[in-house]
């Protein structure tokens, strides 16, 4: 037996789930373009009839309905989705910043260019072959010692960029992981918040959204994996725990970014891009520029001394030579003794130098001494081996030129002996240096010394275009997935205005049943039983 | 069914325009800069051959000017052997007239004053300089070869011309990859070192017999002056040789510069025609999405809603 009032009870009922429907649609509609915001859906069931079976079961048939309510607000997403996007954006992350530092790589090569250093390279070479027509000519030294200033130069600001390339890499994981700290107590907050309203039987839909934005936010920043616990998100990196329900149980700073990079549970996203840029690329180019430099400098080569060659006093070579000593007899020097003073080679001697330096400390310089060359290039600063970074034209021949030494011949003998300026055996020597082929004391590469650029400049080119090319896919990736979640989540427009126009139908109607209903009242009340009146 | 929701199509159309913005920006890069390889990564392989045309056509460049130094080298050679066989033509006509014996001593005097002068014009061109350099002086080209003290008499006391050795040593210009050549010839070499036909020394006999008025010994020199311009002729022929050598080295550089500017535009240059028909095309492109993404933009249910 139903009551009189009943289906002014339905019709309530119907007037109040209705409101809620079109508030929710148009909480959707106001978050139409809210990052991460996912549309949301009021769960509309039949309410239960008041005819339970049992005893006091009315004679009426049928079970009476009591009108509609609602039993959630749920959200509408795919935790699938969720876990693809998450995947692929970390690679996005990892592949976006390797990109940008091979990038910034390219401009700190600039090639080709007539600034970059193969071009600083050609000028060194070319001033050579110049000053081999002028030895003595002052104004070619000068034009040699700049170009070879500007060699270690070029060296030393390419180290310098890479460093601080370096060096802003090593504060931005210092601040991504400041970001990342960040997000983590964001979503432990929300772990606790969002338990605690759902404990209550309600659905914390808005809260949720926002842990999930937080949590898409921190997959580019690292590969992070997200399980569902019971007291919320449980957040790892790798084996490393990073959130567990309300708390954070990891300080995340760059020590422990690095420590997670090195234990392999860092694989992926912004920070891995980064260490990786510094430890892989950045790395490897300064050690190959570093082995540029050392073997210009330093590394092993063959030359070719020729007949008649004198060669300054002490002297080492590394293979026998016969000479005609200063007195006009013959001799043997065996490889590893010194040269006597005034011998003259008898035959072309085939022996190997330590690079330009080596080279250039067989010949006579023309400060009007019979010392030999120094070294060409130095070390500025600390540092047992020559790098790009402290590689230095040696500054006494930098103060005079004249300690350019060009020359492999002296003439007059004992105290009268004078070097002949005119003699440009060396400085052909050196500049014949530009198709030579060095030893890298390093690797043991033999090659030219623009071979050595040239490769790896080849390689930056083909890392980078492979870095750029997988941004993109990675990028495409994730805009593919993200459509499909917002296929999904997203608000439609064009749903919710028709949605809405259901809804408020549905009220009007409930309202006007309310009115048919009030109507028939009204009739049973006010009109039945006035007979006679 | 794919839902499909507006933000999904403003997201797909900014992915969109945004690629096709920077397809057009890249070819508005090569056209700007009319390379196609701005940097490594355009192309890594044409990156390692662009930079070896590049070091290349830096040498062949060093090689060109130094055949241009050399060319004059052999040219000013060339002149100045010219000069100093004019005189050794002259002194022999002036010997074969001097070895006549019907000149009176009087006639000899003044042909042996003629024969002094030629002797110091001689010695100036034996003491030529190019470019501050003394030129038959070998790698000591610092020094003046032929150097005399000033005579009691305020004349250049050249009586030691015959014995003058200059020095040998070779000056080698490097003329392409590996290629040296020796440009200069050795003051002995020209005007004889220790032999019987040093011309100095024959001048100094011819002048010596033409005072005395012993024209059997002018004579007698004659045959020396022969042999001197045989070899001094010889001494040019060489270098008419160099020359020509050089012109050759100088021809195989240009046309190695033709061919490497060559293969490096190939590499490097973009080819405009194509630019900007591509740029063109993706101007319209870009054009058409941005007039397709106005009207998606544009309307949805709301517009049609009283």
């Amino acid at each position: 037996m139903t009551s009189t009032f009943h289906s002014i009870e339905t019709a309530r009922r119907s007037l109040f789930t209705q409101t809620a429907a079109l508030n929710t649609t148009g909480h959707n509609i106001a978050n139409a373009n809210t990052e991460g915001y996912t549309r949301q859906r009021v769960n509309m069931t039949a309410s239960i009839p008041i005819e339970a079976y049992g005893l006091s079961n009315s004679t009426v048939p049928g079970q009476m309905g009591t009108g509609v309510e609602f039993g959630s607000i749920d959200r509408i997403r795919e935790t699938f989705l969720d876990d693809q996007y998450r995947g692929e954006n970390s690679s996005l992350g990892a592949w976006t910043i390797q990109s940008d530092t091979l990038d910034k790589l390219e401009a700190i090569f600039q090639e080709p260019s007539d600034t970059g250093l193969s071009t600083v390279l050609d000028n060194f070479w070319k001033s050579w072959s110049d000053l081999s027509k002028n030895p003595e000519d002052s104004t070619s030294r000068k034009i040699v010692v700049q170009t070879t200033e500007s060699l270690a130069d070029a060296l030393n600001y390419m180290s310098r960029q890479l460093d601080n390339l370096d060096t802003d890499l090593a504060s931005n994981i210092a601040v991504k992981g400041t970001e990342v700290q960040g997000y983590l107590s964001s979503i432990a907050d929300l772990n606790s918040s969002i338990f605690k309203i759902e404990s209550m039987g309600d659905k914390a839909n808005d809260l949720r959204d926002q842990r999930d934005m937080l949590t898409d936010k921190l997959s580019k920043i690292a590969n992070i994996s997200v399980v569902q616990g019971q007291y919320g998100y449980n957040i790892s990196l790798g084996s490393q725990a990073l959130v567990q329900g309300a708390a954070v149980s990891a300080t995340v700073d760059s020590a422990f970014l690095n420590s997670a990079f090195s234990s392999g549970d860092l694989k992926s996203g912004e920070v891995f891009g980064m260490i990786s840029s510094s430890q892989t690329y950045l790395a490897d180019y300064k050690k190959q520029l570093n082995n540029i430099a050392n073997t210009i400098a330093t590394g092993d080569m063959d030359v070719t001394l020729p007949k008649g060659s004198v060669l300054p006093e002490g002297t080492v070579l590394t293979s026998d030579a016969t000479i005609t000593k200063a007195d006009g007899s013959t001799a043997t020097v065996t490889a590893g003794t010194a040269f006597p003073q005034g011998s003259t080679l008898n035959a072309d001697v085939k022996i190997t130098v330590k690079g330009m330096n080596g080279l250039h400390q067989l010949g006579y310089t023309l400060d009007g001494t019979l010392n030999p060359g120094k070294p060409l290039f130095t070390i500025s600063g600390d540092g047992s081996e020559i790098t790009a970074g402290n590689i230095t034209f040696n500054s006494e021949i930098a103060a005079d030129t004249n300690l350019l030494a060009t020359s492999l011949r002296t003439s007059g003998s004992g105290t009268s002996e004078a070097v002949v300026k005119g003699n440009n055996t060396l400085a052909l020597l050196m500049a014949n240096q530009q198709s030579g082929s060095f030893t890298s004391p390093t690797t043991g590469i033999k090659a030219t010394a623009g071979t050595f650029y040239k490769t790896m400049v080849g390689q930056l080119g083909i890392q980078s275009q492979e870095a750029t090319r997988q941004t993109e896919n990675s990028n495409y990736l994730v805009e593919q997935v993200n459509a499909r979640r917002q296929s999904v989540s997203g608000v439609s427009l064009d749903e919710e205005m028709s949605n809405m126009l259901v809804f408020q139908r549905a009220y009007s109607a409930a309202a006007r049943f309310m009115t048919t209903y009030d109507e028939m009242l009204d009739k049973l009340i006010n009109s039945t039983g006035t007979v006679g009146r | 069914m794919l839902r499909v929701t507006s933000n999904m199509m403003n997201a797909q159309l900014m992915l969109n325009l945004n690629r096709n913005a920077r397809n057009m920006n890249d070819t508005q890069l090569q056209l700007a800069t009319g390379r196609k390889i701005n940097k490594p990564s355009d192309d890594p392989v044409g990156i390692t051959y662009s930079l070896r045309y590049r070091a290349d056509l830096s040498a062949n460049e060093q090689y060109q000017e130094n055949v241009d130094d050399a060319t004059s080298w052999l040219e000013f050679n060339d002149t100045v052997l010219t000069q100093a066989g004019s005189i050794v033509q002259r002194l022999r006509e002036l010997s074969v007239q001097g070895a006549s014996g019907t000149n009176p001593q009087q006639a000899l005097d003044s042909i042996n004053s003629e024969v002094k002068q030629l002797k110091e014009q001689l010695i100036d061109i034996a003491n030529s300089q190019f470019k501050g350099k003394y030129i038959f002086n070998g790698q000591q080209y610092t020094e003046q070869p032929y150097q005399f003290s000033t005579g009691a008499d305020g004349t250049l006391d050249s009586s030691g011309a015959s014995s003058v050795i200059t020095d040998d040593g070779l000056l080698n210009y490097t003329v392409g990859e590996s290629v040296q050549l020796p440009i200069n010839v050795t003051g002995n070499q020209v005007f004889g070192g220790s032999e019987s036909d040093n011309i100095f020394a024959i001048i100094d006999s011819i002048s010596a017999a033409l005072a005395s008025g012993n024209t059997g010994a002018v004579s007698s020199q004659i045959a020396n002056l022969d042999t001197r311009n045989d070899k001094m002729l010889a001494i040019q022929a060489d270098i008419g040789a160099k020359s020509n050598r050089i012109e050759l080295m100088s021809n195989r550089l240009s046309d190695l510069e033709v061919n490497l500017t060559d293969l490096q535009s190939k590499t490097e240059d973009g080819d405009y025609a194509e630019l900007l028909t591509q740029s063109k095309t993706q101007e319209n492109i870009y054009n058409a999405s941005l007039s397709v993404g106005a009207k998606i933009i544009q309307s949805s249910l709301v517009d049609f809603i009283r």
